[in-house]
């Protein structure tokens, strides 16, 4: 009861004022519902696939796949991000190669992905990695290199010592940005796994778009695109909470407007 | 005894050009003593609490801390900034425990530690706040609990009260020297302020303009518990003016 008095009923105007304009056009064939489905048929087909089941496999693999693909940027992109910050060695051999292959769209390396991994769930992996490791990377650079140094002054004049630094200090110091990086990510691993999924899977929820698409089930096709959306605001959700549990002290300090 | 012996030290730091911040600087200091480092901005003050402290390496010269060379930053050794740097992701208590942190104090003896000095420093109630929390006099305090939470011998204070208000200012150049007393350290305090520099010191050094070097040392023979009220006195008008002829005399 709660929760529904917290509500802001405020929020829900403007896309219930679309359903239902949607659904007219839709009921008055005013647009013909084969490209303009109404709403009421899109979620009676996406309640067709909740209850037969089907639908689940798709999200499941989707969500496997772009979730093996973010752990294993995160995990490069974090590795490599404190390596290039920390040495001015490994900063000179990757940078020139971070900033060739940042600006290749994703999409671009499709194909050689293909070629590559073949067209099973490695090359779908290898480019949500590709998508997700550049924010992670470069945040995780910038954030370690813009610890102010008076800082690490400070630190090191209380006793702390090369290894400290780096867990006490440097790392804490820029985990905001760090994890504005991952949350930036989330949001691309959607992004890339929807469409590569639609260029060539058998499974996924990219696949049920496009398949959908092809087999004129336009219902679908649009009930696909709603899941696709509750995903990414899941994910969105999922990275915004974890953001401010982490970082409590920083989400505070920017929301008053002041910094420490 | 000197705890504080400065012998000739130069630095220039080689940025885009050369810059002579200090150069021929000499300074002894007694055990206990509070010195205040006086001088036109850019003299290089900060310069030599960085040298002094370990946290800038010294072009020629040396310094000793207590008959040793310096090598690097030791706890022993604390210093307060003027902008304060605390861990902003660190509680209160969390920051003035950094130092026993990393010496690997053990847990209870760490929160003994912290207890004493946030109690010493007036912040009992504030141990979970973050800093942003906090004003910056407050701020201004939880540092300097940070620093005395590794039993410093010395105390570098580089223009701690700076960018504070002046009422709390004065509060706080009240509390310190009773910090300064109870805490039992050497304070090498560098200010801009002449009057701040008469009321909390033994020895105001005046400083020449870049590249730094010690033109005058004036001890300040007024007694302590110093108050406030002396600030009002021919004794301190007349330090004050003594000071202001060679702070003048460089700018």
């Amino acid at each position: 009861m709660r929760i529904l008095s917290e509500f802001n009923f405020k929020k829900i105007i403007s896309p219930l004022f679309i359903l239902i304009v949607c659904e007219i056009i839709g009921r008055t064939r005013l647009i013909d519902p084969f490209f303009f489905p109404p709403p009421s048929a899109i979620f009676k087909s996406l309640w067709q696939m909740t209850i037969t089941g089907e639908i689940f496999p798709h999200i499941a693999i989707s969500v496997l796949r772009a979730v093996t693909g973010y752990i294993i940027a995160a995990a490069a992109g974090l590795f490599l991000g404190i390596l290039v910050a920390g040495s001015k060695l490994f900063e000179n051999i990757f940078d020139p190669l971070i900033e060739l292959i940042r600006p290749i769209s994703t999409f671009a390396i499709v194909p050689v992905m293909f070629v590559w991994f073949g067209i099973g769930n490695g090359s779908k992996i290898a480019i949500i990695v590709k998508a997700c490791f550049f924010p992670i990377v470069l945040n995780t650079i910038a954030g370690i290199k813009g610890v102010d140094l008076r800082l690490i002054q400070a630190a090191r004049s209380l006793g702390a010592n090369g290894r400290q630094l780096w867990t006490m200090v440097l790392i804490p110091s820029a985990l905001p940005m760090i994890i504005t990086g991952m949350r930036i990510s989330t949001a691309m691993s959607m992004l890339a796994i929807v469409g590569v999924e639609m260029l060539a899977a058998d499974s996924g929820i990219g696949f049920l778009v496009i398949d959908a698409q092809r087999t004129f089930a336009t219902d679908r096709m649009f009930a696909g695109i709603i899941v696709i959306s509750l995903m990414g605001v899941t994910f969105d959700k999922i990275a915004r909470f974890v953001q401010q549990r982490i970082l409590s002290w920083h989400t505070d300090t920017s929301l008053a407007g002041t910094s420490a | 005894m000197f705890i504080i012996e400065a012998q000739k030290v130069c630095k220039i730091f080689n940025k885009r050009e050369e810059i002579t911040a200090i150069e021929n600087f000499s300074l002894k200091v007694r055990e206990n003593e509070f010195v205040s480092i006086i001088g036109p901005s850019g003299c290089g003050k900060s310069t030599f609490l960085l040298l002094a402290a370990g946290l800038e390496s010294i072009t020629s010269g040396q310094i000793f801390i207590n008959g040793s060379k310096i090598n690097g930053p030791d706890p022993k050794r604390a210093i307060v900034f003027q902008e304060y740097l605390l861990f902003p992701w660190k509680t209160v208590r969390k920051n003035v425990e950094f130092g026993p942190l990393v010496r690997k104090v053990m847990k209870a003896e760490r929160r003994k530690i912290s207890d004493k000095y946030i109690k010493m420093v007036g912040l009992e109630g504030f141990e979970d706040r973050y800093p942003h929390e906090l004003s910056g006099g407050m701020k201004q305090r939880v540092a300097i609990a940070r620093a005395l939470a590794n039993e410093p011998e010395v105390l570098f204070m580089d223009e701690p009260f700076g960018s504070l208000d002046s009422l709390t200012r004065e509060m706080l150049q009240s509390e310190l020297l009773q910090i300064w007393t109870e805490a039992k350290c050497t304070v090498i305090f560098v200010t801009h302020s002449i009057s701040e520099a008469v009321y909390l010191s033994d020895r105001v050094v005046v400083m020449s303009r870049r590249p730094g070097r010690i033109i005058a040392d004036i001890r300040i023979n007024l007694k302590r518990p110093r108050l406030r009220e002396m600030l009002s006195t021919p004794e301190f008008s007349e330090y004050e003016r003594k000071i202001r002829e060679f702070v003048w005399a460089q700018v």
